[in-house]
């Protein structure tokens, strides 16, 4: 195994970065924002809303990540090919997206769960609003409780962009694929894996960064 | 005419009965002690006096304003007018625990009363110095005692100016060398006339500070007097057994 090889393969793989790491920010930037939403319906009055909440929640998390990608790319061009065409790369984002705000969706309403009935009371009678309560009591302390969780869920998701890979996006682990089948040497795939496991250095220690500023 | 009226109150959990029948007054200035066993009713008694608990019947009048009239809630607005005149200490103290103690107390009345923040700070300044806290005012409740916590509860109450304190078990929650500096705050607010209704397991404190003493039991209020009629020569049965028990 020569120095120059392996530098080559790794620059071949970088190819695959771009859509791995557009993936990620993409994903992570949308399903937060809209898990927490849907954490918000969960806890509203009308209840049809908190219905369609729960059986969505219920369906995204209870099948595969994979089936999701699958049903959205190739179901949704099948079923309205007379129409438009999903773009690989769009399909796959939407699904992520899916899949992960119900993940979040979870994640906050466990956040939630998580605070003490006597920060409500204490508001109550302190005179202040429902509203007031939710935005300067409830919520900070919701998204600090989640924080280690969402944590765990932006490093599955590095891991989960290889999913990419059956949609055909190019990504990380299609050009280690490729690599490994042309030269008949497994070396491609150990540097996918250390690219991987730079990320997610990276990413946790950015996230406990973050985790530390919210600590109170 | 008495500050507070309590005119047959009423509350229950389904079929469970947790208050019965409670009558009493408070007059301006008045401490009252609410001591009985667990399950007796006492903390439900303050929680229903500030609508943290809803009143099933009775009567609530405090000063010209009616809580409650013959089991009757008046308008959300009315309401929340009258509970505005009482501010509460809880057992667990439920400080904001990601705002510092000086946040924990102009928060509130700055979205409540719409304070400006010079105005809040300024007040919060002078409630930290008469709870022994000034030097605390940028400190995250963590960092402080539980008896520390509980005097910073004390003066965030105390910000939004009530005419009326509640304490349900203050230092309940406090390891026992804790309690006195709690209780010290409480006998000062005492001796400058604030009204409170404590319940609490602090005999001596029921004992000394309080000008009036009620036993309940039962959902009920079985004996009331001043605490010498309750210390020094109980009438009723269930008072004396408690008090064997509590005061040894």
């Amino acid at each position: 195994m020569d120095f120059t090889y392996i530098m080559q393969v790794t620059k071949a793989l970088m190819e695959g970065f771009g859509a791995t790491l557009w993936l990620f920010v993409l994903v992570l930037v949308l399903s937060i924002p809209i898990g927490f939403l849907m954490t918000l319906i969960l806890r509203c009055k009308i209840a049809p809303l908190r219905w369609l909440v729960n059986v969505y929640v219920y369906v995204l998390r209870g099948t595969p990540l994979l089936l999701q990608l699958m049903v959205v790319y190739f179901g949704i061009n099948l079923a309205f090919s007379d129409y438009f065409h999903i773009k690989r790369e769009t399909a796959a984002a939407l699904a992520f997206v899916l899949n992960y705000s119900a993940y979040f969706a979870e994640i906050f309403r466990g956040g939630l769960l998580a605070i003490d009935k006597g920060q409500y009371e204490a508001c109550k009678v302190l005179g202040m609003s429902k509203l007031q309560t939710n935005i300067h009591v409830i919520i900070p302390q919701m998204f600090r409780v989640a924080m280690p969780s969402v944590t765990n869920e932006a490093i599955t998701l590095v891991k989960d962009t290889a999913l990419l890979y059956a949609v055909s996006v190019p990504e990380i682990l299609h050009y280690a694929k490729a690599t490994v089948v042309r030269d008949s040497d497994m070396t491609a795939f150990v540097v996918a894996g250390v690219i991987y496991l730079i990320m997610n250095t990276v990413f946790t220690l950015l996230f406990t960064k973050i985790e530390k500023k919210m600590a109170y | 005419m008495a500050f507070i009226q309590v005119e047959e109150l009423k509350k229950s959990y389904g079929s469970l009965e947790v208050l019965k029948n409670v009558n009493f007054t408070v007059e301006k200035g008045d401490v009252i002690a609410i001591i009985g066993s667990s399950g007796s009713g006492k903390s439900t008694l303050l929680r229903c006096l500030i609508e943290l608990e809803t009143i099933n019947g009775g009567t609530v009048k405090i000063g010209d304003d009616y809580l409650i009239k013959d089991g009757q809630y008046p308008t959300p607005a009315e309401l929340k007018r009258v509970t505005s005149k009482m501010g509460m200490v809880f057992q667990n103290f439920n400080l904001f625990p990601h705002k510092t103690v000086g946040e924990n107390l102009i928060l509130p009345t700055m979205l409540v009363k719409k304070t400006d923040k010079d105005t809040a700070m300024q007040n919060c300044r002078l409630l930290l110095k008469k709870v022994g806290l000034e030097d605390k005012i940028d400190v995250y409740p963590k960092y402080l005692s539980g008896g520390q916590q509980q005097r910073v509860a004390i003066a965030r109450a105390l910000m939004q100016n009530p005419e009326i304190l509640l304490f349900d078990e203050p230092t309940s929650a406090l390891d026992p060398q804790l309690t006195g500096e709690v209780l010290g705050v409480m006998r000062n607010l005492a001796a400058e006339r604030m009204t409170m209704l404590v319940v609490t397991h602090e005999m001596s404190f029921a004992r000394d500070v309080a000008t009036k003493v009620l036993f309940m039991h039962g959902g009920e209020i079985v004996e009331a007097g001043t605490p010498e009629q309750i210390f020094n020569n109980p009438q009723n049965e269930k008072t004396k057994q408690f008090l064997a028990a509590a005061v040894r």
